[in-house]
């Protein structure tokens, strides 16, 4: 395993620093391999942000550095990009926990009557 | 603005990337600049990104580079920071002079030693002598 990898199984929340583009990068590749093209093209649809080409570079040299995804063999030119086991993982683990903050959240807006 | 001149711009910005990322991701990231001009991206959007990732990828401490090289790109981004703060502070006495003869200097005051031709004071700075009604007095 490469220096710098990590190790979930302590089932930190190792994504709540890595800023929007790895988690939108990471839930893009949790349905198959997509190239740079295909990621900017389906985050746009899914949530609405366009990646710009240096952001995307920057957080897909992160992720894979962190071993979280990985790139598969070129096909032309364009290098797909796998989630790996570690990076669905810490994608579970970051859900859960957005999704417990959310809860929270909608949970005190109702008992402030807001 | 016309394909050839974009194609360039955006070669022109990769190659602000360091060796070993444009090896990795050169032809791609050329190929995706295409793709999204194609799309009518604006070609400004795509270059300051690309430009924006170059600088984080230099200052970016990486365990296969040196930490020298990481400082060399601090210091050329201190020096730069410090030339144009140099050029601004420099530019600033200039148009204080021009406006400043009507403020009286507040801080001289009468009972000032008379200056010795020649000779500087104990501070090593060089006296200022102000000439008002035809007398010399030192600040």
């Amino acid at each position: 395993m490469a220096v710098g990898r990590l190790d979930n199984r302590t089932g930190q929340d190792v994504l709540r620093r890595a800023g929007e583009a790895s988690v939108l990068i990471l839930i893009s590749l949790a349905d198959g391999p997509k190239h740079g093209y295909a990621l900017i093209q389906d985050i746009k649809e899914l949530a609405g942000v366009e990646l710009g080409p240096g952001t995307l570079y920057g957080a897909l040299d992160r992720l894979e550095r962190l071993g979280l995804i990985e790139s598969l063999p070129a096909d032309d030119r364009r290098h797909p990009y796998r989630i790996t086991a570690p990076g669905a993982a810490a994608l579970r683990v970051h859900l859960d926990s957005a999704e417990r903050i959310s809860a929270a959240g909608r949970l005190r807006l109702q008992v402030g009557g807001i | 603005m016309d394909g050839p001149r974009t194609a360039r711009m955006v070669r022109t910005v990769l190659r602000c990337y360091p060796a070993r990322w444009r090896r990795r991701h050169g032809d791609e990231a050329a190929e995706l600049a295409s793709l999204l001009l194609r799309d009518g991206t604006p070609a400004g959007s795509i270059a300051w990104s690309y430009l924006a990732g170059a600088a984080r990828e230099w200052l970016t401490p990486r365990p296969g580079r040196r930490l020298s090289a990481v400082a060399c790109a601090l210091l050329v981004a201190a020096c730069s920071l410090g030339v144009s703060g140099g050029l601004l502070a420099s530019a600033r006495p200039a148009r204080a002079a021009s406006t400043s003869q009507a403020h009286p200097r507040a801080h001289c005051r009468p009972g000032s030693p008379e200056p010795v031709p020649g000779v500087l004071p104990v501070t090593g700075r060089p006296q200022m002598i102000i000439r008002v009604g035809g007398h010399g007095r030192s600040c």
